[in-house]
């Protein structure tokens, strides 16, 4: 197989990889913009992901597993938004409780399913004549699947929502000072409620997505630590959908590459490499004046309490 | 939320320890009743599965035994991370630096040639400096960048994680292994004894329960200890003291990162006596002792009583898995929920309501 | 001091207690009633290794009445002493089985600790007086495997994906390849490695990083059937693993191995009922057992031993063997199979000569490799292409 086949194969892997990965960055890059960090993120993706996975077993269409798992996933991302918001407790043991809580929940509950081979998963398409595109056709459009695209198109969506619209500078405010924004009359627990749902409906069709359509099967712990990737991936992003695709794309393909590239580069290094370009990447941002404008929200994971600053 | 006029709320200006044990207590019993109903889902009531659970873990002498073996790591790390979250710095990354405590300590043993007595000695040093070494680099990144130290301890985890994978797999894969992913064991001068016929290796109990007490002293009764806790409780008026932010957090997280290392030295040296895989060896204690340690409300001498209670229910996960063959995974929901018990108390250590029906 | 006085008592009152309960287990008398323990690396549900195991298991509790069996299952390594002691001292088992290598300095140390109980270690070579170990080795199957895989591949390029660079997977990687060196001499075998047993994913993308490399045949040794999906997708044979895998695939999978554990576990089991193995008397007991011991067999589904759908392609294929003669691959397949399960061993995979891939003689013409080279071997046979650690 020639250069071009091989680039094209990898690139098209990348972008299957890469979509759940992509989905749950979306989703936590809103949560924590809002200000809540979210580490349970690996607990509603499995949780997505088995719900998903035994819905469209049950009922033999996938899509509908697919919604199921976003609506388990976010049902369970409201119990960290009430510990978090309401409760105003320590958003990082919440979180690693959620992440606990998910775990053990889907691999108690799964157990009757592994190994049992989804007779409907997400079907394969590709495009006729949009396929025959040089280069990008096969990459793009042979393959892959309605959720792959329906991914992408959330990125513009997204990025426009937080960045150019009413509601999305309410969303950035809330994150960078609750405070102000509280004497603004916008209702800071709202918006953070709304945004952890967000971040949980997108873990767990995220979750779904894997248990549905890439790998269509249940197995215990299937995520296997794809949920942290994506709290790495959030930073690597800078809370921003656009960086976001790419970074996700970007470790996806570390992935894809960590098989191809087995005979050359050691495996380990590759997979370790998502998590030290994210500090990496936050070591270069603090230096100077980019930390006004890429770094962390202020209030990330700080709760709210109005008269308390 | 908008509050009925009759409740009043106010917070609490400083709760009594015995409210929070009684709290903790009820929150732990609700979690457990509600934790009964899986039992029941799957067929065994929930008494008899306690009451399973409680022999396996502490009514015979194995149970008790492997009981107090877990504790042991949970206990290093929980009294490390009481010091680092009293400071403030969220130490995510014990998993990580009880890895890198390991991997020192499996340095020495099998490379360092040197003689037996001083092996277990130097063992731990090396340990102790791979962890902190550890700790301190989220420390410093934190101090001088200001990078949020909960993602850059959460990454450094993995990192050590891929690293273990990459010397079992590659420069340290054990001749003796066969090809399998392991080191060679241990020489017998660098295995940990153990109290006779179980896998309690014990000096690390010993250096545990010492640094707890060492701990407790030096928050409570030494400078460096109110320096450590005015920084955590008030940052502003830390700056004004002239208390060295920079100076206190490279402390506490020396501290953390070192003990958590002293606990993958002893897993290393007193369970496994080889490296093997990195999630085989540390089995998920940092995460836990997080818990462990916020449950102790950040006290390095409750930490003892903690770090038993998840130990007992570590060792009950076990008993289920074998004795009434339920998956081990329950134990995860378990944890879960009494984690989130213990948080919704948390309401009712920090406010007060009093009821009032008189028109206001 | 009153509350540290009741904390002291309380405390010495639970170790006295629990010490009490050390009971000493007692060594099993031929003819009782038996309980053994199993105790697995992986779920059940793997449809690979454990689940090979389990049903074995379940095969010897249905064939003798007396025997009454207890399993742990997601052990992981370094774990499983705890379990095993549990398994002896709470379910009173007499014999426990540990049914991975990583198990087995583990089991070593549990069979020095419990000297009146009996133990046996899967794919390991530590044994002990109360220690046996057992094996239902592959290769053979592997080599008929590899025979087919050089006949049916069209690219020549035919790919195995390993879970870890042991010995035993080596074994099985030597042994494929003679096969389709042996029908195919231009044809390669391309490896990668996944570095789990289990993983669905990595054995995912492994396949695809296969298959962008030229591969169109595709064997493994992992825990899922997720590479015989894989290679379906894109319309290639794959051959299935440890368990039956048809069902994942009528049109592609052209065979494969499956364990039945069970014939050693009948075997060792109704020995030691019947006191002819006891925990004094294992040192030297090594089931290294083959086709001949029918502990493993060749085919996609047990009683197909090669898939319909490809009889044709593999009866259109002739190699021309110095004593057979000119044969299809189909009937070289079957010949072959009949004289390895023959008792006496006609043939084996590793008769000499062989060549590594650096061109070094590893095995002379005439001669064979004992069982401590094939459980210990190393080095890759001449035509293995990628990475070897």
């Amino acid at each position: 197989m020639g250069w071009e086949m091989w680039i094209i194969t990898t690139l098209s892997r990348t972008l299957a990889y890469g979509t759940p990965l992509l989905l749950g960055t979306l989703g936590e890059i809103y949560t924590e913009r809002s200000g809540v960090l979210n580490l349970g993120v690996e607990g509603m993706m499995i949780m997505g992901a088995y719900s998903a996975f035994t819905t469209a077993y049950i009922t033999g269409n996938p899509w509908l597993g697919i919604l199921v798992g976003g609506v388990i996933g976010g049902i369970f991302s409201l119990i960290h938004a009430f510990a978090s918001v309401t409760l105003k407790a320590n958003q990082v043991v919440s979180g690693l409780s959620l992440t606990m809580l998910g775990l053990g929940l889907s691999g108690v509950l799964g157990r009757g399913w592994e190994g049992k081979p989804l007779p409907n998963p997400i079907p394969a398409i590709t495009v006729p004549g949009l396929s025959k595109i040089p280069i990008l056709g096969p990459i793009l459009f042979e393959g892959q699947n309605l959720l792959v695209y329906l991914t992408i198109l959330l990125v513009p969506l997204l990025w426009y929502i937080l960045y150019r619209t009413r509601i999305g500078i309410t969303i950035r405010s809330v994150g960078e000072s609750p405070a102000t924004a509280d004497s603004l009359g916008i209702n800071v627990d709202r918006v953070r409620y709304l945004c952890v749902l967000v971040g949980g409906v997108l873990a767990g069709v995220a979750g779904g997505y894997l248990s549905v359509a890439y790998r269509p099967a249940w197995t215990e712990g299937m995520t296997a630590g794809m949920g942290w990737i994506v709290i790495a991936l959030t930073i690597f992003a800078f809370w921003n959908p656009a960086h976001g695709m790419l970074g996700a794309y970007f470790f996806g393909a570390l992935y894809i590459l960590s098989f191809r590239l087995q005979p050359w580069i050691s495996p380990e290094f590759l997979k370790a490499m998502p998590y030290a370009f994210a500090i990496l990447v936050l070591v270069v941002v603090s230096r100077g004046t980019l930390q006004k404008r890429m770094g962390a929200p202020a209030a990330l994971s700080v709760p709210y309490t109005r008269g308390e600053e | 939320m908008k509050k009925p006029a009759w409740l009043n709320v106010e917070r609490r200006p400083a709760a009594s320890g015995r409210l929070v044990f009684a709290v903790s207590i009820i929150a732990i019993l609700a979690a457990l009743v509600v934790a009964g109903i899986f039992f029941q889902i799957y067929g065994v009531s929930p008494v008899r599965a306690y009451q399973v659970i409680l022999k396996g873990a502490l009514g015979s002498w194995l149970g008790l035994t492997e009981t107090v073996r877990r504790a042991i790591p949970l206990l290093l790390i929980g009294v490390g991370l009481t010091i680092a979250f009293r400071a403030l710095f969220w130490n995510i990354g014990a998993e990580g630096q009880l890895l890198m405590g390991a991997i020192a300590a499996a340095g020495v043993a099998l490379f360092s040639g040197l003689p037996g007595p001083l092996l277990l000695p130097v063992m731990f040093i090396a340990g102790f400096a791979g962890g902190a070494a550890w700790g301190l680099i989220p420390a410093v990144l934190k101090v001088k960048l200001g990078i949020n130290d909960v993602i850059t301890t959460l990454m450094m985890n993995y990192i050590a994680i891929y690293l273990m994978e990459w010397l079992i797999h590659g420069p340290w894969k054990g001749p003796t292994a066969r090809g399998f992913a392991y080191t060679d064991q241990f020489p017998r001068a660098a295995w940990l004894p153990t109290l006779y016929g179980t896998r309690i290796h014990w000096p690390t109990l010993v250096l545990g329960l010492l640094l707890a007490l060492v701990m407790y002293i030096l928050v409570t009764r030494t400078r460096s200890g109110f320096e450590i806790r005015v920084v955590g409780e008030n940052p502003d008026a830390a700056r004004f003291a002239g208390i060295s932010q920079l100076k206190t957090t490279l402390l506490v997280m020396f501290i953390a990162g070192g003990f958590a290392g002293l606990a993958g030295v002893g897993e290393v040296a007193g369970i496994h006596h080889k490296l093997l895989g990195p999630l085989n060896i540390s089995m998920g204690y940092g995460y836990t002792a997080i818990i462990v340690a916020w449950l102790a409300r950040r006290n390095p001498l409750a930490v003892i009583i903690t770090s038993f209670l998840f130990a007992i229910i570590i060792s009950g996960g076990d008993v289920i898995k074998v004795s009434l063959g339920l998956p081990f995974q329950l134990i995860n929901v378990f944890n879960g929920l009494i984690l989130f018990f213990l948080i919704g108390s948390e309401v009712f250590i920090r406010y007060k309501a009093s009821f009032s029906f008189r028109r206001q | 001091m009153k509350t540290r006085f009741a904390v002291v008592t309380l405390v010495a009152m639970a170790v006295v207690f629990s010490l009490a309960t050390v009971a000493m287990a007692k060594e099993y008398v031929p003819g009782d009633p038996l309980k053994v323990g199993f105790i697995y690396v992986g779920p059940i549900g793997d449809l690979g290794w454990s689940y090979a195991h389990n049903e074995a298991r379940l095969i010897c509790e249905a064939t003798f009445p007396w025997l009454e069996t207890v399993y742990v299952e997601s052990v992981s390594e370094g774990s499983e002493g705890l379990y095993i002691d549990k398994l002896i001292q709470d379910e009173g088992c007499d014999v426990v089985f540990t049914t991975s290598f990583g198990f087995m300095d583990g089991t070593l140390d549990a069979a020095l600790r419990h000297p009146d109980q009996i133990f046996a270690h899967c794919s390991g070579f530590k044994r002990n007086d109360n220690m046996m170990t057992y094996m239902a080795d592959f290769y053979q199957i592997y080599y008929l495997n590899g025979l087919m895989a050089g006949a049916l591949t069209e690219t020549n390029k035919v790919a195995y994906i390993g879970a870890f660079p042991i010995p035993e997977v080596k074994r099985h990687m030597d042994a494929y390849t003679v096969g389709v060196r042996e029908v195919n001499p231009d044809a390669d075998v391309h490896i990668r490695w996944i570095y789990e047993w289990f993983s669905p994913p990595a054995a995912k993308e492994a396949a695809q990083a296969l298959i962008a490399d030229g591969c169109d045949v595709f064997a493994f040794t992992e825990d899922s059937p997720t590479i015989v999906q894989e290679a379906a997708a894109s319309g290639y044979a794959s051959f299935g693993h440890y368990s039956p895998m048809y069902d994942f695939s009528p049109d592609h999978i052209v065979s494969g191995q499956i364990a039945h554990w069970e014939a050693i576990y009948l075997d060792f089991l109704a020995k030691v009922y019947a006191g002819v193995y006891t925990a004094h008397n294992l040192a030297n007991v090594d089931y290294w057992w083959l086709l001949q011991e029918k502990a493993v067999e060749m085919g996609a589904k047990p009683g197909m031993l090669i898939n319909p759908v490809y009889d044709d392609q593999l009866k259109a294929v002739t190699v021309d063997d110095p004593v057979l003669g000119t044969i299809s691959v189909y009937d070289l397949v079957l010949k072959r199979l009949e004289q390895m399960s023959d008792p006496s061993m006609v043939f084996d995979p590793f008769n000499g000569p062989i060549y590594d891939r650096d061109g070094n003689l590893k095995v002379p013409a005439g001669l064979r490799l004992s069982v401590f080279e094939l459980t210990t071997m190393d080095w890759a046979v001449d035509g293995l292409v990628g990475p070897w650690e």
